[in-house]
C-alpha cells in the first residue's frame, strides 16, 4: 500500500506539473477570484453562517512578503482548489497537521497563481485524518475542479486514505512545486 | 414521597395562586413512549442527508415532510461518516451504507449496510461490506444505488482504486466486486447492470449475470468532454431517461432502460440570459431535478466563472428538454444548494440553502408556499422525495 501511495503521490504532481489545460484553468480562476466576492458555499460554508466559523480572528500572515496573505481565510491565494476546515485553525499550519493526526499520503492538487511573484504553483491539499471534523474556518473553492471521474482533480473525496483512520479534520495547502511556465 | 410532594404544592398554590379553580389533575403519561411513521411515506415527504460536515463521523437521513412548517423533521436516520442511503418503497426499508471505527475514530474499521424498517427506524439487520473500501466523499446518489428490481445494491469502493461491491440485500451477503478503473459513478441500468462514467471521457455499461459477476461489458467513447462540457455528477431522472447537466448548462440524455445504456443524439440547453456577472451557469450540489411530466429544473447562478459550480444558485430554469425550449424561470429570493421537485399532485420544487433553510415552492408558478426554516439538519445537502 506504501508503494502503491507513493507511486499515486508522484503521480499526481507529475500530472500537475506536465498539465498545461489544469494551469491554465487555475491562472484564469485566480483571476476572477481575485475580483470576486466568493460567495456562501452549498457544501462547505452551509455549515457556518459566519465567513469562517466561530469569532472573527485576527489574520495569521506568513513572514514572507513573497507568500502574502491571511491563512486563515478562504481567500488566501493557495486555497483555490480547498474544499475543507483549514488547518492552520485547527492547530496545525498551512503545510503541517495538528497533533495527533495523521497526514494523508495522496491527495488532490491545485494550481493556484501567487499574486506576489505571477508564478503558477501545484498546491497539494492534503487530508489530516484520526481526529474529527476540526470545525473551524470552513473554505470551499473550486477553481480547476472536476468532477468525481477525475479524482486527481476533485476536491469530493475524502482523501484520508492509505493512513490509519479515514476520519477527517482538515486540509493543508503545501507548495509541491512550480506549474510548467508554459502553462500560463 | 408522593404525598409529600402534594402537601408541597398545596403549600406553593396556596400562598401564590389560591384563586385555582378545582379541576382534575392532568392524567398521567404512559411512558416509555416511542412515536413511530406511516410505513408508507408521503409523497410531500424527503429524504434528505443531513452531512453534518462539523462532524462527519455523525451524519444523518432527516425524514422530512415538506408540508408541515411547523414540525418539519418527523425523525433521523444514523448515517455515518459520508454514508450513503436507499429507499424501497416496496420493501419499506432504507438502507445506509455506512463507515464506523470501533473507537470513534481510531481502531478497526468496519464498513456496513444496515437495513432499517420505515415505519419503526428499528434496524432490522446489515451487511458487513469488506475491505474497509466504501467510496467516502460528499454525498451523491450515484455511489449507492439499486439493482436487480431493488433485491441487490450496489457499492462504490474508492481506494484510490476504483471497484463497485455486488450486495444481495435479500440475502443479507456480499455477492462480488467489480473492478471499474478510472470510472466513478454508478447509473442502474435495465433489470441487472449499471452504467458509470470514466475518465477518458467515455461512459460504460455492465450488465450482471445471476452470480452478480459482469456478463457483458460495452463502452461508449466520447460520452463526456470533461475538459470543456464537465458533467455534475447526480442527472434527473425522466422515467428511465437520466438527464445530465454540463457546468455550462448543456443537457445531454442516457437511456437506462435496457439492459445496456443507450446514450441519446438529442441535446438540449438551460438556454442563457441577460444580468449575469459574468454570465449564468449551473450551480450548486444537486441542481438537476425532473418533474412528473419530463420537465427540468436546473439551479442556475449568475455568477458562472470557473470554479462556480458548486456555489449555489438564485434561481431555478425550467425546461422542456425534448422541445429544447426553457419555459420559465423561478426567482428563489436568495442562494440555494440543492432542489428537488416532489411527485405531489400540485408538484413542490423544494430547495435547500447555505444557511440550512429549507423552502417550498410550486414547481408550476414559482410561488413560494411555505418556509421550513434552517429545523431539518445542520447541512442538507441532498433531497430525495419518498415517492
Amino acid at each position: 500500500m506504501a508503494d502503491f501511495d507513493r507511486w499515486t503521490e508522484k503521480l499526481s504532481r507529475g500530472l500537475a506539473r506536465g498539465t498545461s489545460r489544469r494551469s491554465s484553468l487555475a491562472w484564469l480562476g485566480a483571476l476572477a477570484t481575485g475580483a470576486a466576492v466568493i460567495p456562501a458555499l452549498p457544501v462547505a460554508r452551509a455549515a457556518t453562517p459566519a465567513p469562517s466559523g466561530g469569532d472573527k480572528r485576527p489574520p495569521v500572515m506568513s513572514s514572507n512578503p513573497q507568500d502574502p496573505g491571511d491563512a486563515t481565510t478562504c481567500e488566501y491565494w493557495r486555497y483555490c482548489a480547498i474544499d475543507g476546515f483549514l488547518c492552520t485553525c485547527c492547530g496545525g499550519t498551512v503545510n503541517t497537521c495538528p497533533p495527533g493526526t495523521e497526514m494523508s499520503p495522496i491527495t488532490w492538487i491545485g494550481t493556484c497563481t501567487n499574486p506576489a511573484d505571477g508564478r503558477a504553483y501545484v498546491i497539494s491539499y492534503n487530508d489530516c485524518c484520526g481526529v474529527s471534523s476540526c470545525g473551524q474556518c470552513l473554505c470551499n473553492r473550486n477553481e480547476g475542479d472536476r468532477p468525481q471521474v477525475r479524482p486527481q482533480a476533485n476536491n469530493d473525496y475524502n482523501w484520508c486514505l492509505g493512513t490509519q483512520s479515514s476520519i477527517y479534520n482538515c486540509s493543508v495547502a503545501a507548495i509541491v512545486g512550480v506549474a510548467l511556465e508554459d502553462a500560463k | 414521597m408522593r404525598t409529600t410532594l402534594s402537601s408541597l404544592a398545596l403549600l406553593l398554590v396556596s400562598t401564590t395562586a389560591p384563586a385555582f379553580a378545582k379541576s382534575a389533575p392532568l392524567p398521567e403519561e404512559a411512558i416509555p413512549s416511542v412515536a413511530t411513521l406511516p410505513a408508507d411515506y408521503p409523497a410531500s415527504w424527503l429524504l434528505v442527508h443531513d452531512f453534518h460536515f462539523n462532524a462527519l463521523l455523525d451524519g444523518r437521513i432527516a425524514i422530512v415532510d415538506t408540508q408541515n412548517e411547523k414540525l418539519p423533521l418527523k425523525a433521523q436516520v444514523r448515517a455515518a461518516q459520508f454514508a450513503n442511503y436507499l429507499l424501497s418503497r416496496g420493501k419499506r426499508e432504507i438502507y445506509t451504507a455506512e463507515t464506523f471505527y470501533s473507537r470513534l475514530t481510531r481502531g478497526e474499521r468496519t464498513d456496513a449496510i444496515t437495513i432499517w424498517d420505515t415505519a419503526t427506524l428499528e434496524p432490522k439487520g446489515e451487511i458487513v461490506l469488506p475491505g474497509g473500501k466504501r467510496q467516502l466523499s460528499v454525498s451523491y446518489t450515484g455511489l449507492f444505488q439499486f439493482t436487480n428490481r431493488e433485491k441487490w445494491a450496489l457499492v462504490a469502493n474508492f481506494t484510490p482504486a476504483q471497484s463497485i461491491t455486488v450486495v444481495d440485500l435479500d440475502g443479507r451477503k456480499v455477492l462480488n466486486e467489480i473492478d471499474l478503473p478510472g470510472c466513478a459513478q454508478i447509473y442502474p441500468t435495465g433489470d441487472r447492470g449499471f452504467a458509470s462514467l470514466c475518465a477518458d471521457g467515455s461512459l460504460i455499461s455492465m450488465t450482471l449475470d445471476d452470480k452478480g459477476a459482469v456478463a457483458s461489458s460495452k463502452t461508449f467513447e466520447g460520452f463526456q468532454d470533461i475538459d470543456r462540457q464537465p458533467l455534475f455528477g447526480m442527472p434527473a431522472l425522466v422515467g428511465k431517461t437520466a438527464w445530465f447537466v454540463s457546468y455550462y448548462g448543456q443537457l445531454q440524455a442516457v437511456d437506462l432502460s435496457g439492459a445496456v445504456a443507450k446514450p441519446l443524439p438529442a441535446k438540449a440547453s438551460v438556454g442563457t440570459a441577460e444580468g449575469g456577472a459574468p454570465e449564468w451557469r449551473p450551480g450548486g450540489w444537486q441542481v438537476i431535478a425532473s418533474d412528473a411530466k419530463g420537465l427540468l429544473y436546473v439551479l442556475m447562478s449568475p455568477n458562472g466563472r470557473e470554479g462556480s459550480h458548486k456555489d449555489g444558485g438564485t434561481e431555478v430554469w425550467v425546461v422542456d428538454p425534448v422541445a429544447n425550449k426553457r419555459l420559465r424561470r423561478i426567482d428563489l429570493g436568495g442562494l440555494a444548494g440543492s432542489i428537488t421537485v416532489t411527485r405531489e399532485a400540485a408538484p413542490r420544487l423544494v430547495v435547500s440553502r447555505p444557511d440550512a433553510k429549507v423552502d417550498v415552492f410550486d414547481a408550476q408558478s414559482g410561488q413560494l408556499v411555505r418556509h421550513l426554516g434552517a429545523n431539518v439538519g445542520a447541512n442538507p445537502i441532498l433531497l430525495v422525495p419518498a415517492q
